[in-house]
């Protein structure tokens, strides 16, 4: 389900169902690191906008989260870690963070959710029809992951 | 045969009568045109969406046809891509069938659960299908899947937008 308010009025009548909570998440910085930072967000975008088609009836996509790359990573953290509580209290059993950022495998410990970490794939010179089946071989891969960890916590 | 002669009173009477028809009647065709539009619009015919696949490859396993068409949400148009299940049953009659799950819009494939390999399944909440789209008893979905209409134009599979299946399990 995505964040909009149509989703979240069919999310508030079956919560039981939907238990795992997808966030987004992307750094943003400007200057020379512009376009980069661009193109992870518009990969990630493109990664979980598939994923949710894929699981819409089990998983919500979060708005994403993002921070100015050039913040403290201390304080970036503390504030992720605000957001999980949040949403661990609105009984989401999984969550799970979707970034392209390496630095995020640093604290991977500290955080409750999973984290998944994707080397972010240029899509700028591709054509749709060759980016819908990358991105789709990637969420490929995506979804044995989600599955494995529902079974584990059945 | 008399010689008939036109008189100036005739002729400018004649001129005038024609030149000032054909103004008015220029005026009045987009008129009528307008009042009448609902007539001429084109046959909706036009919501077909061509599919790449062949119908002579359509088998009796239903296989995954990918098709792409522009979507408009607001003001923002964008290509959205949709998957059908396609197969020839029985009586190789085509059947298309939507891969959005109707317990709550997962998307459903065939043959993915290694234990009920002839079926539907969804893998958020292990729903079933039967091959014809029924919805298994006992699993969350509470009806069939979706069908679309389909029509054939060129030796290609066209496909309409999906209608809820009538029958209900």
């Amino acid at each position: 389900m995505k964040w909009v308010s149509k989703d979240i009025e069919t999310y508030s009548t079956a919560k039981e169902y939907v238990d795992t909570a997808v966030i987004p998440i992307y750094s943003v910085s400007f200057g020379n690191e512009m376009k980069q930072s661009a193109s992870n967000a518009e990969f990630i975008t493109l990664l979980t906008t598939y994923l949710e088609r894929q699981f819409t009836g089990r998983l919500l996509l979060v708005p994403p989260f993002t921070y100015l790359k050039s913040d403290n990573q201390e304080d970036i953290l503390q504030q992720l870690k605000k957001w999980e509580e949040n949403i661990e209290t609105s009984e989401f059993k999984h969550i799970f963070y979707i970034t392209t950022e390496i630095d995020w495998k640093n604290f991977e410990k500290e955080l409750t959710g999973s984290l998944i970490w994707l080397p972010s794939l240029p899509l700028e010179h591709l054509n749709d029809s060759q980016k819908i089946s990358m991105v789709e071989s990637q969420v490929k891969q995506l979804l044995s992951l989600f599955t494995q960890k529902w079974h584990e916590n059945l | 045969m008399s010689k008939h002669r036109v008189s100036r009173r005739q002729f400018l009477t004649y001129t005038l009568t024609g030149v000032g028809g054909f103004m008015a009647a220029g005026m009045l065709m987009p008129m009528v045109r307008f009042a009448i539009d609902p007539v001429l619009t084109a046959e909706a015919g036009g919501d077909f969406i061509a599919t790449p696949l062949k119908i002579k490859d359509i088998t009796n396993e239903p296989q995954r046809v990918d098709f792409t068409f522009e979507q408009k949400d607001a003001w923002y148009t964008s290509d959205v891509t949709n998957t059908a299940w396609v197969y020839k049953d029985e009586q190789d009659n085509i059947v298309a069938l939507s891969p959005v799950c109707k317990h709550l819009g997962c998307t459903v494939a065939w043959g993915t659960d290694k234990a009920h390999p002839d079926e539907f399944f969804c893998p958020c909440h292990f729903g079933r299908y039967t091959k014809d789209g029924t919805n298994v008893k006992g699993t969350p979905p509470i009806a069939p899947l979706d069908v679309y209409p389909i029509q054939e134009k060129d030796g290609l599979l066209y496909l309409g937008k999906a209608e809820p299946k009538t029958k209900e399990a």
